[in-house]
């Protein structure tokens, strides 16, 4: 019961945050615009020989880019779930939240659930935004799409938020969010497709959740998977609820030191 | 049943000992304080307390938990006013308390209730739907002295509650701590660095420095512990003889220098005051200025410690009660 309420209060309070700064909230939205635009346009517009398509599963760029885009303003977006950690810590609202006697485990999941869903309708603006630009979306294959975006969302804001847990500063961790963030977009596949990679970035790629949450929203909004929905799935869930709990229990534990 | 009792209560950061092995209880319905200066462990002890932070030997119980072993049954039962903001700046004032009710297992109706209450009680009613970060200082503390006490707890610990306030502002939070105690019969526990807030407010204090319990009681009876009044006696000359001759007389119970001001504990400072003058002639010393009043705990501190209690206030005391009077 107390858990179950924490993660209700704990959400409430993530979206509410969400709505009052939701004009920040807009400025995060241009950078994958920006992308989505400049770069997928142009590429599209060299990229529009047969065989560039069969490279892009028949695509033309900018429709392969698109869902790639979401997923990254998604992971974006739920990484940044550390940064209202580390704010929380800074201006001492963290030790309002500590003192409660409320489950800590559903605060962290509360909190989790919050910023993914703030995420995803982040995703969803830019999807909105990308529609005009990339013809082949197909419009019935957002639900799913939103369910992949859920859970590369809850999977980052676990990792941003056990990293904001063991960081003091908000530079150290905009640090190694700027270490971490690039490589993970750049091995997801959402900027090219990932099956001729050289075989260490391949493997690297498979190891990467990212890779599994644009294949699957490639897969339901334009169709073309290299892994099949099932897996996606099944990687993405075991994957989301494993970050999940590594949050939780080093919340569980934390004091002031 | 004591609301808060320590023992042997200790933490240590490497090799700094912040607190070292306090023992103290605080009775239910009372304001008990910790009175120290900057670094001296107030915080840590309250930090021990509340949850927060693991002690590295000792024990604590608090509304009759183990602060160990059942730190939810402790949080349930507490309200903490932290030393620094603790409150969601870009949430609105109302917003905090309803948050707070919330996460303290309160149903909505029941904290509607009770919010426009404590609202009215901090005087905080017309901006209680403004953003906190539009908030001065005095009513930031105000509001989460406010959200402390939306869930009604057993025991408010107050850490500096009037730190950096303006004097009218630390006026109006010293009258509702003592409503509280009066209104409600909650028991406090509360830090300062002021004497004067620890004399205004508090039943009994404990006097900490160096992580240590230095003396404990009521301020009455620590101050009473001095002699009845304090003279300090600046000018040229060996004070320290004066001082030395002063005790030798019978007239003072001892003496301290510091600052190159003397400072005497005698019965009455009326009556000792000519005869002290007597006896500095006697020695050739040259009288400046002679000052008495009734100890405060600041004098308490100072005797048991040797040092003020606020490192600012090394100027000369000003008599609180008493005159002031120039011998040239
Ligand atoms: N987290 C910490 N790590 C290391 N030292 C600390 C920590 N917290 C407090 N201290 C040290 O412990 C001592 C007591 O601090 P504190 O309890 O804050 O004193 P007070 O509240 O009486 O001013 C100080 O010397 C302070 O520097
Ligand atoms: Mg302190």
């Amino acid at each position: 019961m107390s858990f179950l309420r924490s993660i209700w209060v704990m959400y409430w309070r993530q979206l509410l945050r969400f709505w009052r700064l939701k004009s920040r909230v807009l400025g995060s939205v241009i950078t994958p615009v920006i992308w989505l635009v400049f770069f997928g346009m142009g590429w599209s517009s060299l990229f529009n020989s047969p065989m560039a398509s069969k490279l892009f599963g028949g695509l033309d760029y900018i429709t392969f880019l698109a869902p790639g885009i979401l997923m990254m303003s998604v992971f974006t977006a739920s990484f940044v779930s550390g940064v209202s950690v580390i704010l929380d810590k800074e201006r001492g609202f963290m030790k309002e939240l500590l003192v409660a006697p409320a489950s800590r485990a559903g605060s962290i999941v509360g909190r989790s659930l919050g910023d993914a869903t703030t995420a995803i309708v982040q995703g969803l603006l830019i999807l909105a935004l990308s529609l005009p630009l990339a013809s082949g979306i197909k419009l019935g294959g957002i639900p799913l799409a939103a369910v992949s975006a859920f859970l590369v969302g809850l999977t980052f804001s676990g990792v941003g938020i056990f990293l904001a847990l063991r960081i003091r500063s908000m530079e150290g961790f905009q640090v190694i969010m700027n270490l971490i963030m690039l490589p993970l977009l750049f091995l997801s596949g959402a900027f090219f497709p990932i099956d001729g990679l050289p075989g260490w970035m391949k493997v690297l790629s498979l190891v990467n959740p990212m890779t599994y949450g644009v294949d699957l929203a490639r897969w339901s909004l334009v169709g073309v998977s290299s892994f099949g929905p099932g897996l996606d799935l099944a990687v993405l869930g075991a994957v989301a609820a494993l970050s999940l709990f590594i949050a939780a229990f080093c919340y569980e534990r934390a004091t002031l030191e | 049943m004591q609301a808060v009792r320590a023992e042997g209560l200790t933490k240590r950061f490497g090799n700094l000992t912040a607190v070292d092995g306090v023992t103290f209880s605080v009775r239910e319905g009372e304001i008990f304080g910790f009175l120290g200066p900057n670094g001296a462990g107030k915080t840590t002890t309250i930090n021990m307390l509340i949850t927060l932070l693991r002690p590295t030997a000792g024990e604590a119980w608090v509304a009759g938990h183990s602060v160990l072993r059942e730190p939810r049954e402790v949080r349930r039962r507490i309200g903490v006013v932290f030393q620094d903001p603790s409150l969601d700046r870009d949430l609105t004032g109302r917003e905090n308390l309803v948050l707070h009710g919330l996460a303290y297992g309160m149903g909505r109706e029941e904290i509607r209730g009770r919010i426009s209450e404590l609202l009215e009680f901090v005087e905080l009613t017309p901006f209680a739907d403004r953003q906190v970060k539009t908030y001065s200082g005095g009513m930031v503390r105000r509001l989460e002295i406010a959200r402390a006490l939306v869930h009604d707890p057993d025991i408010l610990f107050l850490d500096e509650p009037t730190l950096g306030l303006d004097p009218q502002t630390r006026a109006r939070i010293w009258d509702y701590i003592s409503r509280l105690r009066r209104e409600e019969g909650t028991t406090i526990f509360m830090t300062t660095h002021y004497m004067d807030e620890a004399e205004a407010l508090c039943d009994r204090v404990a006097i900490i420095d160096h992580g240590r319990i230095v003396a404990l009681g009521p301020p009455e009876e620590l101050k009473a512990s001095l002699g009845s009044d304090v003279v300090y006696v600046e000018g040229e000359g060996d004070l320290e003889a004066l001082g030395r001759s002063v005790v030798d007389a019978g007239l003072a119970a001892d003496f301290s220098l510091s600052g190159g001001e003397l400072r005497l504990r005698v019965r009455s400072a009326s009556a000792a005051i000519p005869r002290i003058l007597e006896l500095a002639s006697a020695l050739g010393i040259r009288v400046g200025e002679v000052t008495y009043r009734r100890p405060s705990l600041g004098d308490v501190f100072l005797h048991l410690t040797g040092r003020r209690l606020r490192d600012e206030e090394a100027s000369p005391p000003r008599p609180l009660r008493g005159v002031r009077r120039r011998f040239s």
